[in-house]
């Protein structure tokens, strides 16, 4: 069983959630197997406005271990993630990031803001 | 697990339904407070489609020039797409809840650079309200080049040879294909115009369309030298 721990910078209570890759898909949105679709699987929201589709950056997450475990980042991916706010060296998007090893102990962070471009306010 | 967004829903009213085609929907929306959206040219909203079972969020990119109202998006049935068929049963007067906008496929202003925009089918809609903000102001040359499957299906087709008549800095190719073939024809297109004809690397490029052909159509004008940040793309 692999082991997903998730810290929430707005202060919601830290989550961890075991699983098995090899079941994925666990919900509709995002690659199959993807930190998205496993949050989403157990019930745990992570925004996706795309839908999952890698169109944009508000499921952008912060790997803090087992990086090495997930998929490599495609060049649309890091194409997407340098319009992120916050970017780090271990940036992902939760919707392209998918858990490859059937033992990974992964920990990632929500970061508290993503991008929305323009306000929303109206005129 | 209900939620689909943190962020705050907005409501909009379907004020007015145009049909491009049998299988091509425009709806437009009058948010409920009868402000204006506001949104950068090629942005998305996401739109909660209620199903019986849940609620699934989907993305529909706004096709009207920035300032209109009601606001306009475009889309067209998908085989097992719950969210267009979803939105094909929507009535004048339902309302619809979505976030938004978002996204970072966009154009806020002209590049200082011949701009080429390359898209296909209903992939128009972020690129539609982008030529009419780079039209409002001074620009440098720019063409649309725009395959559909049946002359129908190229949409606005009317408006943008209207630009194309009174603007001589602005190009209109429309491109009628077969299904199987856009994208060969479009990758075919773009590498003799703007690979193998010259050597300027300055032009920039907004692709927008279904699949990994968009995928192609990047890496074919990165990998001839044009810059990472000049070539924009939006796989849908």
């Amino acid at each position: 069983m692999a082991k997903l721990r998730v810290i929430f910078e707005n202060g919601d209570p830290e989550q961890i959630i075991e699983f098995d890759p090899a079941k994925a898909p666990f919900h509709h949105d995002g690659r199959p197997g993807s930190i998205l679709d496993i949050l989403l699987g157990h019930k745990i929201h992570l925004e996706h406005a795309c839908g999952g589709n890698c169109a944009c950056t508000t499921c952008h997450i912060i790997v803090k271990q087992g990086g090495k475990t997930l998929s490599e980042a495609t060049e649309q991916e890091e194409d997407m993630l340098d319009k992120a706010p916050g970017l780090t060296p271990t940036s992902r998007l939760g919707c392209q990031a998918v858990v490859e090893d059937p033992n990974a102990e992964i920990t990632v962070v929500i970061p508290k803001y993503t991008i929305n471009l323009a306000s929303e306010s109206e005129e | 697990m209900t939620q689909t967004s943190t962020r705050p829903t907005r409501v909009a009213i379907l004020d007015r339904i145009v049909d491009h085609t049998s299988d091509t929907r425009s709806i437009f929306l009058s948010l409920a407070d009868n402000h204006k959206i506001r949104f950068v040219p090629g942005q998305f909203i996401s739109i909660a489609i209620a199903l019986a079972d849940e609620t699934r969020t989907r993305p529909y990119t706004i096709a009207s020039p920035v300032g209109e109202a009601p606001f306009e998006i475009c889309f067209n049935r998908v085989p097992g797409g719950r969210g267009a068929e979803w939105l094909f049963d929507r009535k004048v007067g339902d309302t619809v809840e979505f976030t938004g906008p978002y996204g970072t496929f966009t154009m806020d202003s002209a590049p200082a650079a011949e701009t080429i925009f390359i898209v296909e089918g209903t992939a128009i809609a972020p690129v539609r309200p982008m030529i009419h903000r780079a039209s409002a102001g001074a620009h440098h040359a720019m063409t649309l080049l725009y395959a559909a499957t049946s002359p129908e299906h190229l949409l606005y087709r009317a408006e943008f040879e209207s630009f194309a008549a009174r603007d001589g800095t602005f190009h209109f190719e429309p491109m009628v294909t077969q299904p199987h073939d856009v994208y060969s024809r479009l990758l075919a297109e773009a590498e003799r115009r703007w690979v193998a004809a010259d050597s300027d690397r300055s032009r920039h490029f907004y692709l927008c369309g279904v699949g990994k052909g968009i995928i192609a159509l990047r890496d074919l004008l990165r990998g001839a030298g044009y810059q990472r940040r000049s070539v924009h793309y939006e796989q849908w």
